[in-house]
């Protein structure tokens, strides 16, 4: 009894996660345009997404506008986290605690305080804008995943190669770059992740005539949605899945490769 | 044996506080020093220096005959084996051992040579491959070694790399390490708290507290016949007690009178107040009333090879540690005998930072 109790929970749970998508990818493959009448299986919709070069600059510009702005952010946030680490304990917790404060900070107002900011220093709003935005609000991130990875453990291991004759050029190359590795790549991964998510600051800070797949999405809302959109929007999920599918098995096997040894 | 190392004066400290008290200190060519102290005795900041991770604030480092107190650690021509090993871990055991080679760009031949000698010296043959974390505590330590070596330093410096390994494999790897150093013909600097350990292996000891060294010299010399109640109570178990000489090479102790070996010569004149250091293996049982005093036994304790017994002496106040093969009971009423060159005479502290050691204890 407890345990059917406990299966019905689940696949409600799972029922409401992901109903509402699988609606949606249904949808996209619909002949009509309605969203309550199945009139057929097409593909025309998917036709219509990549021949509407509204839709396509939307794409490139997100995903562009996320690649730039996470790799920026990772070798900003990188070298901070080198700079902090040379500081005194003190000087370097009041200055996680300013790292922490932005990322708090609910998006409404960091996007308005960007757009006031570009308004007073008068710099034309569009990609640029975007890009710098998204890049600020990356660098916390990428700053909180990197600096547990710069350690005593990281010094001792610098030490060590200053210690076999290494310059310190080459121990930070060779020994300290690949320690925090696992760190970097988490704050690249979170930084185009939060950035292909973003609307709110996006919508403050782009100009008119620029538009990201969310913005473009919100502007298409008002007019009367297009299922061309769900077509997007299911393939932006699928992609997710295959890339979290990847990453999973990928893992796995390499956890499996280590306990083998 | 020349001189290899020599510390002049050193002086440190960290945020105001003192960690070394003008260090002095000479190493020879070939010699085995052990640094020995508790932690925070200012042992590793003294290695630290040597090594070049730390400038001293006053005092110089020479280094065969050159002043090195500004040289950078990645010139100096000695190696360390670290504490916790401190090896790449994104590295395979053969790729660690060869990265001071790849460093000094040596031929990819001589590197691959170098680390199969490596790993053959310090029994890890065919390893080279393996990854840092399928390796054991006593292995890593191991490949710690092959990695400092391979380098042909003059001198080792070794911050108590047995350390993490529990009690077997220390006593293995002690046996290995003075293998090692007789091998490889270098000068070793080790840094150890376990006493044990540094008379075991050492040429030289040097026993350090509170950032001032105490006592400098052999094993043999430290265990017999220490300067001050730190030495003593720090190497090895001890009775420390309260005595005045009443005459030439005549102390009282407890209430009683013993001839001991030491007298003005030592600067020990009559009168003076010191401090008594009786080994208490040197504690003979006698029969009762037929010792220099007698007293009850009011603990026992078997610890491996011999018994520990606290026995409260009649005449006085205190209480005496011994260890005998024998076994006693307790309540048991026992004499006992001391011969008197196992009296070890040593000056009560002067200063206040001695007197502090003292209160540690």
């Amino acid at each position: 009894m407890k345990k059917t109790l406990g299966r019905i929970y689940v696949l409600l749970i799972m029922l409401f996660l992901y109903l509402p998508i699988l609606t949606l990818i249904v949808l996209s493959f619909n002949d009509a345009k309605s969203m309550s009448v199945w009139t057929g299986f097409s593909l025309h919709w998917y036709a219509e997404l990549f021949q509407s070069r509204l839709m396509m600059g939307a794409i490139v510009n997100t995903f562009s506008i996320a690649i730039l702005a996470a790799i920026i952010a990772t070798v900003v946030g990188t070298m901070a986290v080198i700079g902090m680490s040379a500081m005194k304990p003190r000087q370097e917790n009041t200055l996680m605690a300013f790292n922490n404060i932005p990322m708090l900070n609910a998006d409404i107002v960091t996007g308005i305080a960007l757009m006031l900011f570009f308004l007073m220093v008068s710099w034309p709003r569009g990609y640029m804008s975007i890009l710098f935005s998204h890049t600020t609000f990356c660098i916390p991130y990428v700053i909180l995943s990197v600096r547990p990875r710069l350690n005593k453990n990281t010094d001792r291991l610098f030490e060590a190669a200053l210690d076999l004759g290494a310059s310190e050029k080459y121990a930070f190359r060779k020994i300290v770059i690949p320690e925090l590795k696992p760190g970097i790549m988490t704050g690249f991964l979170l930084s185009f992740t939060m950035s292909v998510d973003d609307f709110i600051i996006t919508y403050f800070t782009r100009g008119a005539g620029i538009n990201t797949i969310s913005t473009l999405i919100y502007s298409e809302v008002k007019i009367g949605i297009r299922p061309s959109l769900f077509a997007l929007s299911t393939i932006i999920f699928v992609v997710a899945l295959v890339v979290l599918i990847t990453v999973n098995v990928h893992q796995s096997r390499a956890d499996k490769a280590l306990s083998a040894a | 044996m020349g001189e290899l190392i020599r510390l002049e004066h050193i002086v440190k400290s960290f945020d105001d506080t003192m960690v070394l008290n003008g260090i002095d200190l000479s190493v020879a060519e070939n010699e085995f020093v052990t640094l020995l102290g508790p932690s925070g005795c200012g042992k590793t900041t003294t290695l630290r220096i040597i090594g070049g991770f730390e400038k001293p604030d006053e005092g110089r480092v020479w280094f065969d005959g050159k002043d090195i107190t500004d040289l950078p650690a990645n010139q100096r021509l000695l190696n360390t084996v670290f504490q916790n090993y401190a090896l790449f871990p994104h590295m395979t055991v053969g790729e660690n051992i060869a990265f001071g080679l790849r460093v000094k760009n040596k031929p990819e031949q001589y590197i691959k040579d170098k680390i199969k000698y490596a790993l053959k010296l310090v029994n890890l043959d065919g390893f080279q491959n393996r990854q840092i974390d399928q390796m054991s505590g006593g292995q890593q330590q191991r490949i710690a070694m092959a990695r400092a070596i391979v380098n042909e330093p003059r001198v080792l410096l070794l911050d108590e790399p047995l350390g993490a390994l529990d009690l077997k494999l220390r006593q293995e790897m002690q046996y290995e390490l003075v293998r090692l150093k007789k091998e490889l013909g270098i000068t070793f600097l080790y840094i150890t708290h376990d006493q044990e350990e540094a008379l075991t292996m050492s040429d030289k000891v040097v026993v350090m507290n509170e950032g001032y060294i105490q006592q400098q010299g052999t094993p043999e010399q430290i265990y017999d016949e220490p300067v001050n109640a730190f030495v003593a109570d720090f190497i090895g178990d001890s009775n420390i007690i309260d005595g005045t000489m009443i005459a030439e090479k005549v102390v009282r102790i407890d209430g009683k009178d013993y001839p001991c070996i030491d007298g003005t010569e030592q600067g020990f004149p009559p009168r003076s107040r010191v401090d008594v250091v009786i080994r208490p293996e040197d504690i003979d049982i006698v029969p009762y009333g037929q010792g220099q005093w007698n007293g009850t036994i009011i603990s026992k304790l078997f610890i491996g090879v011999h018994y520990e017994m606290l026995v409260q002496s009649e005449d006085g106040k205190v209480e005496w540690l011994l260890q005998n093969y024998d076994q006693h009971d307790v309540g048991e009423k026992i004499g006992m005998k001391v011969d008197p060159e196992n009296i070890q005479i040593m000056q009560k502290p002067k200063s206040e930072a001695e007197s502090a050691i003292e209160l540690d204890l």
